[in-house]
C-alpha cells in the first residue's frame, strides 16, 4: 500500500518526466526536481523497510532513464542491460544504509552507471573502432519515420566518436536533460568542467556530422 | 550562420533522441525487480521486548515445542513408567533420614540406588 504523500510525490514526479511543456517556469521546474528527489528517496526508504511495491515503483522510475543513458554511451544494448542491472543491484544493496538528504538517489545511480560505462569503454579500447562505433537503432523504425531513425543512427554514430567523458556529458545534458550541477555530481567534476566537456562534445558531434546535414534533412530546416 | 545552423541541426537530433528513448527490455525490468526481491532487507525489529524475545526463540511454534518438552519431562520425573527408576522419589527420599523409605526406592537389586541404600545402612 502506498502512503498518500508518497503517491502524490510519485505522481508529481511522473508528470515531470520527459520534455517539460512549460519550460519558462523555473519555479515549476524546481518544485518538480524536489518532488523527484523526495519520491525516489521515499521509495528507497520504503523498500529498506520491506515494501516490495516500493521497489517496483522505484525500478520503474530509474531503470528507463539509466538504460537510455547507458545505451547512448555504450552503443551496445546487451552491455547496457548488464550495466543497468548491476547499478540497480547496488541501489538495492545501499538501501538500508541510505541517508536521505545527502544525495539524490537518481544522481547516485547515474554515477554508478557512468563509472561502469567508463570501465567498460576502457576495456573496449583494444577492440576495433568500427566495432565500437557500430550505430544501433534505439527505437524500432516505424513506417513514415525513416528520417527520424536515420537521424538517431547518425547521432549515435557521432556520439560513439567522442571521448568517453565528453560523450557522457553530452548525453546527460542534451538528451537526459540534467543540469550541469547534477552532471558534475555524476561525473565527479565541477560545473565549469561540465560546460567544457559539453562544449567540446558538441563541437565533436558537429564535426562528425558535417557533410550529412543534407542527407539527414537539415538543409531545409534553416 | 553556419555555426547557428549546425547548432540547430544538433538540437534537432537531440530532440529526436529525447523523443524516442530506447525501450527497456522486459527481461531487464524483470531481472531488476527480481534482484530487488532477493536483496529485500528483513523488516526492522519492532514490537515489545516479549515479542522480540519470542521471535528470537523461533516464534510460537518453537515456544509450543519447548513447553511440551518441559511438561513431558516433569511428568516423567513425577510418575515414571514401569521399568524406569523413580528418580524424583529417590531425590526426595534423600532429603530425609528414613532408611525405610530408601528401601522402598530400591527397585533394583544393585545399581546406584542400592548403593545409596547400603551406604545408609552402614551408618
Amino acid at each position: 500500500m502506498e502512503s498518500g504523500a508518497a503517491s502524490n510525490a510519485v505522481g508529481r514526479a511522473r508528470l515531470s518526466c520527459g520534455p517539460d511543456p512549460d519550460k519558462g517556469s523555473l519555479m515549476d521546474a524546481r518544485l518538480s526536481d524536489q518532488a523527484d528527489r523526495d519520491a525516489d528517496a521515499d521509495l528507497l526508504s520504503r523498500y529498506a523497510a520491506g515494501d516490495a511495491a516500493a521497489a517496483r515503483l522505484l525500478a520503474a522510475r530509474l531503470t528507463p532513464r539509466l538504460y537510455a543513458y547507458a545505451v547512448r554511451v555504450l552503443a551496445d544494448e546487451a552491455a547496457a542491460q548488464d550495466v543497468v542491472q548491476e547499478a540497480m543491484l547496488r541501489v538495492w544493496k545501499i538501501a538500508p544504509d541510505w541517508r536521505a538528504g545527502e544525495a539524490q538517489v537518481s544522481t547516485w545511480a547515474y554515477r554508478v552507471v557512468a563509472n561502469l560505462c567508463t570501465d567498460l569503454l576502457r576495456k573496449q579500447r583494444t577492440v576495433a573502432l568500427d566495432a565500437v562505433a557500430e550505430p544501433i537503432d534505439p527505437a524500432p523504425t516505424a513506417e513514415g519515420r525513416m528520417q527520424d531513425a536515420a537521424r538517431l543512427d547518425a547521432l549515435q554514430a557521432a556520439l560513439s566518436t567522442l571521448p568517453d567523458r565528453q560523450r557522457q556529458a553530452v548525453v546527460l545534458r542534451h538528451i537526459e536533460g540534467l543540469s550541469n550541477t547534477e552532471i558534475g555530481g555524476i561525473l565527479g567534476v565541477g560545473v565549469e568542467a561540465v560546460e567544457s566537456l559539453t562544449a567540446r562534445g558538441k563541437r565533436g558531434l558537429t564535426t562528425a556530422l558535417s557533410g550529412q546535414r543534407a542527407a539527414l534533412g537539415f538543409e531545409d530546416d534553416g | 550562420m553556419d555555426k547557428d545552423k549546425a547548432d540547430q541541426s544538433l538540437d534537432a537530433l537531440f530532440d529526436a533522441a529525447r523523443a524516442a528513448p530506447p525501450k527497456v527490455p522486459d527481461a531487464l525490468m524483470a531481472a531488476v525487480v527480481a534482484d530487488a526481491a532477493a536483496q529485500m532487507p528483513a523488516p526492522r525489529g519492532g514490537g515489545s521486548l516479549v515479542q522480540r524475545a519470542l521471535a528470537a526463540l523461533g516464534g510460537l511454534p518453537a515456544l509450543g515445542g519447548m513447553v511440551t518438552a518441559t511438561c513431558v519431562g516433569f511428568w516423567l520425573g513425577l510418575a515414571p513408567p514401569e521399568g524406569l527408576p523413580d528418580v524424583g522419589e529417590a531425590i526426595w527420599a534423600l532429603g530425609t533420614e528414613n532408611t525405610t523409605e530408601l528401601a522402598m526406592v530400591d527397585v533394583y537389586d544393585g545399581g546406584w540406588i542400592s548403593g545409596i541404600e547400603e551406604g545408609f545402612e552402614d551408618e
